[in-house]
């Protein structure tokens, strides 16, 4: 029996495997279903980033925390989130966890400890810290893992709930998943940090940068940093270097050179997890084949289910913007 | 029944409410060691402890998403913006974050915070402006503007108490005006204007405590040249009790509006729109006027602030205009500015003017 690190059992690394062969599969899906106009909402597509969400949010409690950034997919998957779920949110159905108010990309499912983020990049940071102080309050040593990218690490909110954090011990992780590019901003010419971990140091906490395509490096690092926090001892700023295979959105052309586009799909975290799996002899082909079959049936008839899904009744928009009632005069 | 200055009534209220829900948390600028720049947390950092008063860094932005994070997960922020000026500098968290997490999560979560800060009114630039009017156009927000100090603590209980993010303005001059407050302080439901003065020519409404001062001053020496006018206070504007302000029209059939802030855009247009939407608008004898702020930055030199500040001559001259009448040369001179000395005799916090 091989030894697995970090006290991982050969269930975990399948279940792992899984969670990023379904976000593959999921991107690839949603790409093409985007662009034949079966689904309504532009999908910010995390293709090459998978082992960041799956491994920073795999070890996590079910009273913890996460709040995804726009592109952290996975944290939804790692959370028990249903692809048929999200589909209903990508509707805009009346099924869907916001009722058809936000995108998936936008949806807090509270009961799954999944938090909100607003469209605003690296808004969700000081968000993040305040949930850490009332989960600090409780006692019970829950945490939050709060998501954002290279371009995130560059705004005031981003430094503010650094500092803020560390001042008040707060129990958050933040995971930078630096995928080298802000839309199309290179973080190689707009964030003048060596590494985004090397911002750590201003905010007196640990920076550590890590392989983002190694699921368990990732995992590693977030458990180490999740220990700390639930100890009491503070906030801790992870960096996981990693690679987005597509353009920002599907609307957008890719501006990258081909040369880089090959280059990164050379570390790529499905086949390092796959390659490890299969030298261990945990994963046969046949697994592999019974899993993308699983996970092809699941997006599709999860895409045709929501195809079908009841719209919203169109006065639902006066419900749920203040605690009392609302109607067309306003408040 | 107490008399306490505007300030001690917010920090009692604030102190009754810490006491009994241990969900309040306490965080601005300077609250905890100064007790903030006009006093109305002094002595809480010691009564409390660091974890329910908790002094903020330079991080406006940052301390606001911080509290909307908390109220989501179930405390009760209270935050003190050193002055409102500040609102651009978190209008992110604040429209963002704060006021559409109940929609965005169709209720599965909902932000519970306030957001108290004084407004100077009258100092320079920087440190005087009223952003009542690009808050109440957030749907999400309510925006609570007591003037009165006897509405201090009901409304700020009320506010802490509403499960919505709560804008709490407090135009700082009423920090020193002293109001009665019973031993136990009772919330005052948010959407109910007060009638400060009844009357039955003009309806002149106003908000903001250096203005409804200004206005009850006015219908006084109104009344003595037998023009009858109805005061009123909305208090909140988002709730807000458009039911009063239109009864009142209907009975007068003119309608002031009085306010501080610019007026292009402000929240009076909003209130003259929406007597021109109702019932009351058949009802109008003259046409409705706003007496406001003419869309100028407020100067630092008084001399500049003539035409900057709504003035009592101009309300004057804007309640005879609407009575279609002869202004008395006697009528008063005094400006705002003199006004609010009057009721800044005894002044507290660092800024004096």
């Amino acid at each position: 029996m091989a030894k697995f690190p970090y006290g991982l059992t050969a269930d975990d690394l399948l279940k792992m495997y899984r969670l990023i062969l379904f976000g593959r599969r999921y991107g690839e899906s949603v790409d093409r279903w985007y662009k034949a106009g079966r689904l309504p909402q532009l999908p910010y597509i995390s293709m090459g980033q998978e082992a960041v969400g799956v491994g920073a949010c795999y070890g996590l409690r079910a009273d913890d925390w996460v709040l995804p950034s726009l592109r952290t997919n996975e944290a939804y998957w790692t959370r028990g989130v249903t692809v048929l779920e999200q589909f209903h949110g990508m509707m805009g159905n009346a099924h869907s966890i916001t009722g058809g108010r936000e995108t998936s990309n936008h949806a807090a499912y509270p009961d799954r400890g999944i938090l909100v983020g607003t469209g605003l990049i690296a808004s969700q940071i000081p968000v993040a810290v305040g949930a850490a102080i009332a989960l600090k309050r409780k006692g019970k040593g829950d945490v939050i893992v709060c998501f954002f990218g290279d371009g995130g690490s560059n705004r005031g909110d981003f430094h503010e709930a650094l500092n803020l954090a560390s001042m008040l011990k707060a129990p958050v992780v933040f995971v930078c998943e630096n995928n080298g590019y802000g839309f199309t901003a290179p973080a190689s010419e707009v964030v003048t940090a060596k590494d985004v971990a090397d911002r750590a140091m201003s905010y007196a906490m640990p920076g550590k940068t890590v392989d983002g395509q190694d699921v368990l490096a990732v995992y590693g690092a977030a458990q180490e940093a999740v220990k700390r926090a639930r100890q009491g001892e503070g906030p801790t700023l992870l960096e996981c270097k990693t690679h987005r295979y597509l353009p920002h959105c599907p609307s957008v052309e890719e501006e990258r050179p081909p040369e880089v586009l090959h280059k990164m799909r050379q570390r790529d975290p499905l086949v390092i997890l796959g390659d490890r799996l299969q030298r261990e002899g945990l994963l046969s082909q046949a697994t592999i084949q019974s899993m993308e079959q699983e996970i092809r049936q699941e997006l599709e008839d999860s895409l045709e289910q929501a195809e079908h899904g009841p719209i919203p009744e169109p006065a639902e928009v006066f419900h749920n913007l203040y605690c009392e009632p609302t109607t067309a005069m306003g408040l | 029944m107490r008399v306490l200055a505007g300030n001690q009534i917010l920090r009692e209220a604030l102190a009754q409410e810490m006491e009994r829900d241990q969900r309040v948390w306490l965080l601005g600028e300077d609250i905890g060691v100064l007790g903030g720049i006009y006093k109305v947390t002094e002595g809480l950092l010691q009564r409390f402890g660091r974890d329910r008063v908790t002094d903020m860094p330079i991080s406006e932005s940052g301390f606001v998403g911080m509290a909307a994070g908390a109220a989501m997960l179930g405390l009760r922020p209270v935050v003190e913006l050193m002055f409102a000026d500040l609102f651009p500098v978190c209008m992110d968290q604040i429209v963002n974050t704060a006021a559409k997490t109940r929609f965005v999560t169709n209720g599965l979560l909902h932000v519970p915070m306030v957001i108290r800060t004084p407004t100077i009114s009258n100092v320079t630039a920087y440190q005087s402006q009223t952003f009542e009017a690009w808050l109440a156009h957030v749907p999400g927000l309510k925006v609570v503007m007591p003037s009165k100090p006897q509405d201090l603590g009901g409304l700020l209980l009320a506010s802490i108490r509403d499960p919505d993010p709560v804008i709490f303005l407090e135009n700082r001059f009423v920090y020193d005006m002293m109001g009665e407050v019973p031993d136990v302080i009772e919330p005052i439901p948010l959407g109910q204007a007060r009638i400060c003065r009844e009357g039955t020519d003009v309806t002149l409404v106003a908000w903001g405590a250096n203005m409804v001062q200004m206005a009850e001053q006015v219908a006084d020496q109104a009344a003595e040249d037998g023009v009858s006018v109805e005061v009123i206070d909305p208090r909140t504007l988002v709730p807000f009790d458009l039911r009063a302000i239109v009864q009142s029209v209907c009975k007068t059939g003119r309608l002031v509006v009085l306010h501080e802030a610019v007026r292009r855009c402000g929240f009076g247009a909003e209130i003259v729109a929406s007597i021109a939407d109702s019932e009351a608008f058949s009802k109008l004898r003259a046409p409705m006027i706003r007496v406001a702020n003419p869309g100028v930055p407020v100067p630092f030199s008084r001399a500049l602030h003539k035409y900057a500040l709504p003035a009592a001559e101009d309300l004057m001259a804007a309640i005879y205009r609407v009575m279609k009448r002869v202004m008395p040369k006697a009528m008063p001179k005094t400006t705002v500015k003199q006004q609010v000395e009057l009721v800044a005799s005894r002044p507290s916090g660092y800024l004096r003017r």
